[in-house]
């Protein structure tokens, strides 16, 4: 990867650190209402304007970063734990336990994309914890896919039948010499989850579904924005773009662990 | 093609399932959710005895069962009409605009990948592969409103939403198209370059063949195959990334559908729209499966 865009990625990352970070010690909540500066444009005082309840824009997107980051630490570090847990028992003892857990994971794939999150959310009813709950019971699906035919092709490398014919027994195995190989695979996916987690976070208050008034989110924000687009462009656009930016910055980043981890060939030497 | 139909009907006994059940996760008491702490006793009794809910799971699950096998998708609470006849306009409409952001995908997605094949390497191929990479993450739900922006409102080219207008569907094929060209713009690309270093694509050239021809008769046929797949497996999203689009548009399908049955509580409603997106979603993909061992003769004996 050129050098300027690793640099323009990780300046839009520390951006917003050290935004939420400074936000957070400020003390900026965005809940302040001040009706004097109702959808007002961008200014010295409110750096992407204020909403309609002349609440700062800008305070309010730094909330919206540190919740969605938060839930999709969150839900990565679940599903993940699930899904290749779920993966390694399928791909390590294969037969008929990988039979079942496929074609269970393959269920759950049949639900295109976000539809099934929004169809957990909307039963369990709105919240960030209900949120959190509908996409990791369905984000684990992508770990366990990629975990198993992982495993699938490590299960027969000869360090691992070597450690098998010594008497380790297949949780050593599975812990010791499979697993650290698919760390690096792993982090890779696990960048790019955070970014769509993200979106997904979004998309679900954005319908919502998630987060709730008057805590700020990003969905929940663009949703007010659309609605006051013709009197205040600027809302839906600054919102959009930052939300854009770091989640571009984040896919950039994965792109750069995956060739800094060298990805392609290591799944190659089998 | 035998286990294949196997896992078909595995899938699609998932899914009954699953759906099923979503009712069932509603925390505390649905009847109660969805009618309100303020409804009386008689009214709560009807809804449980119209939904079933007093039977035993296995019981309900028959009957659900029994019931989609006639047609009947259930009644809706809130205005007590049968879904399936909800259905009759909103699933046209939804099928209408996931055709055309299809069509705008590929239309605008299998050119520009060609384009980027054919410049592999130079700056134009960077341009376009990066540009698509990218903006292909671009949410449906920021992509519409600046659409709407621009089209309609600074411009005032295009009605804002609705569906009065027959203009009215192209800004949010255009919402969903965008992401869809941007992953054809990559497999073709991908694809393409591939089928180029085939032995049959220098025999071509060796005959003489004009370059238009190697490429257009010979390279991109072959290069299409995945793109079939591609096509199947993106129209099931696209009927999920219909479901804000339609929101942000103010488009009557199924999508939208499901979000006011979510705001309404009317559960009913909402089981029945996550049905039968799903439904459609699996059978889309088993087709293109078998379409698929069509088209290339190499797959048919595997």
């Amino acid at each position: 990867m050129a050098n300027w865009i690793k640099k323009i990625v990780l300046s839009i990352l520390v951006f917003w650190v050290v935004g939420v970070v400074v936000g957070r010690l400020l003390g900026l909540q965005g809940n302040e209402i001040d009706l004097s500066h109702v959808l007002a444009s961008p200014s010295w005082q409110h750096w992407f304007g204020a909403d309609d309840l002349g609440r700062d824009i800008f305070s309010r997107i730094l909330r919206g970063v540190e919740v969605s980051f938060v839930v999709a630490l969150c839900v990565t570090v679940v599903t993940m734990t699930v899904g290749v847990t779920i993966g390694l028992l399928a791909g390590f003892y294969g037969g008929k336990l990988d039979k079942v857990l496929m074609q269970i994971t393959d269920i759950f794939l049949a639900f295109p994309g976000i539809l099934l999150a929004i169809a957990f959310a909307a039963v369990l009813g709105p919240g960030i914890v209900n949120l959190m709950i509908a996409l990791c019971l369905t984000g684990w699906v992508s770990y366990a896919r990629l975990t198993r035919a992982q495993t699938l092709s490590l299960r027969n490398r000869q360090h691992v039948l070597a450690s098998e014919s010594l008497g380790a027994k297949p949780l050593r195995l599975m812990r010791y010499h499979i697993f650290p190989l698919l760390l690096s695979v792993l982090i890779v996916e696990a960048t790019y989850s955070v970014a769509s987690i993200m979106i997904a976070e979004a998309s679900l208050s954005f319908l919502g579904l998630g987060i709730q008034a008057p805590n700020a989110s990003w969905g929940a924000m663009l949703r007010d924005a659309v609605r006051y687009m013709l009197v205040a462009p600027h809302y839906v656009l600054l919102v959009g773009a930052s939300l854009m930016s770091l989640i571009l910055a984040i896919n950039l980043g994965g792109d750069y662990l995956r060739d800094k981890l060298d990805i392609a060939s290591s799944m190659n030497e089998n | 093609m035998i286990s294949r139909l196997f896992g078909f009907i595995t899938v699609i006994f998932g899914v009954l399932v699953l759906t099923f059940l979503l009712i069932h996760l509603v925390p505390g008491d649905p009847v109660e959710v969805m009618l309100g702490e303020s409804a009386s006793m008689a009214d709560r009794e009807a809804l449980r005895e119209q939904l079933g809910l007093n039977q035993p799971l296995i019981h309900q699950f028959g009957t659900y069962l029994n019931k989609l096998a006639h047609g009947d998708l259930g009644q809706s609470i809130q205005t007590k009409t049968p879904i399936v006849d909800l259905f009759k306009t909103r699933y046209p409409a939804s099928v209408q605009l996931a055709l055309l952001s299809m069509l705008i995908g590929l239309f605008v997605g299998v050119p520009l990948g060609v384009y980027a094949a054919l410049k592999a390497g130079r700056w134009q191929d960077v341009v376009v592969t990066v540009v698509s990479v990218r903006l292909s993450a671009m949410p449906v739900f920021w992509l519409g409103p600046i659409l709407m922006l621009v089209f309609a409102v600074w411009l005032d080219w295009l009605p804002v939403s609705g569906m009065d207008e027959p203009t009215a569907i192209i800004l949010p094929a255009l919402t969903l198209g965008f992401g869809l060209s941007a992953i054809l713009t990559r497999m073709t690309r991908t694809s393409l370059l591939e089928v180029l270093n085939e032995d049959f694509i220098r025999t071509a050239r060796a005959k003489g063949l004009s370059e238009r021809t190697v490429i257009l008769r010979h390279a991109l046929r072959a290069a299409l195959l995945p793109i079939v797949t591609i096509v199947g497996l993106q129209m099931g999203s696209l009927l999920a990334g219909t479901v804000i689009t339609e929101t942000i548009f103010s488009w009557d399908g199924i999508g939208r559908l499901l979000v006011e049955s979510i705001e309404k509580r009317d559960y009913p409603v909402t089981q029945a729209c996550v049905l039968t997106v799903s439904l459609s979603y699996v059978v889309i993909n088993f087709l293109t499966d078998i379409v698929y061992r069509m088209v290339d003769p190499r797959m048919r004996q595997a």
